[in-house]
């Protein structure tokens, strides 16, 4: 597996894991959604999110060093400008949708925990695109 | 996904014939990954135009003879 792939695999398991404590914890009701509690979580997952990035990033690197410090060859660039056009077209379909819950008067806290979420799904989208690309061949 | 053109290659026999060159060994020399060799070895990747001089002048011979349009 190339450092680029092992990097989507991080990039989709840390962000699964801290947003699904973010949104798993909302929907749990261990937090109320409309409380302060919600902000001081997500800047807590944002943070462990960045963290857990570095961490793992890190310890992929010193796997395999050399691979980590070359450059995307041209076949990374192509599978990274593909999946962030399949990222962008979720994001746009995503943010089309955000219009039903703000037609149904929710408050703005709700829309924008249901922006945040658009943001996540773009993001294990991108993800998602760039490991089944890796592991076609192109 | 659209598929891939129907683009053969002699990169493995040439690998072969040059003292059984490994993928990574290739790979270093173009400054690709050694999966992306890989997968233009399967055909599952058509590389570039430089890509395909790079690695026909590892072989010392001409693209045409790396790389055929298969009809």
């Amino acid at each position: 597996m190339s450092f680029r792939e092992k990097s989507a695999w991080i990039t989709l398991v840390s962000v699964l894991v801290c947003f699904g404590v973010y949104f798993g914890s909302i929907l749990g009701g261990a937090v109320r959604p409309r409380g302060i509690e919600t902000v001081h979580l997500f800047l807590l997952c944002a943070i462990a999110l960045v963290l857990l990035q570095i961490g793992l990033h890190a310890v992929a690197a010193r796997l395999d060093p050399h691979e980590a410090r070359a450059p995307r060859d041209e076949r990374e660039w192509l599978i990274q400008h593909r999946s962030h056009t399949v990222g962008y077209y979720v994001l746009m379909v995503m943010v089309l949708l955000l219009g039903a819950p703000a037609h149904f008067g929710h408050p703005v806290p709700d829309l924008l925990n249901f922006a945040l979420l658009d943001v996540v799904i773009a993001a294990l989208a991108v993800s998602v695109a760039q490991i089944v690309m890796f592991r076609r061949g192109a | 996904m659209p598929a891939p053109p129907p683009i053969a290659n002699q990169i493995r026999r040439l690998r072969f014939e040059h003292g059984e060159m490994t993928q990574a060994d290739l790979a270093q020399r173009i400054g690709m990954t050694r999966q992306t060799v890989a997968a233009i070895e399967a055909g599952k990747y058509s590389p570039s135009l430089e890509a395909a001089f790079r690695i026909s002048r590892v072989f010392g011979t001409t693209v045409e003879a790396v790389f055929q349009w298969e009809e």
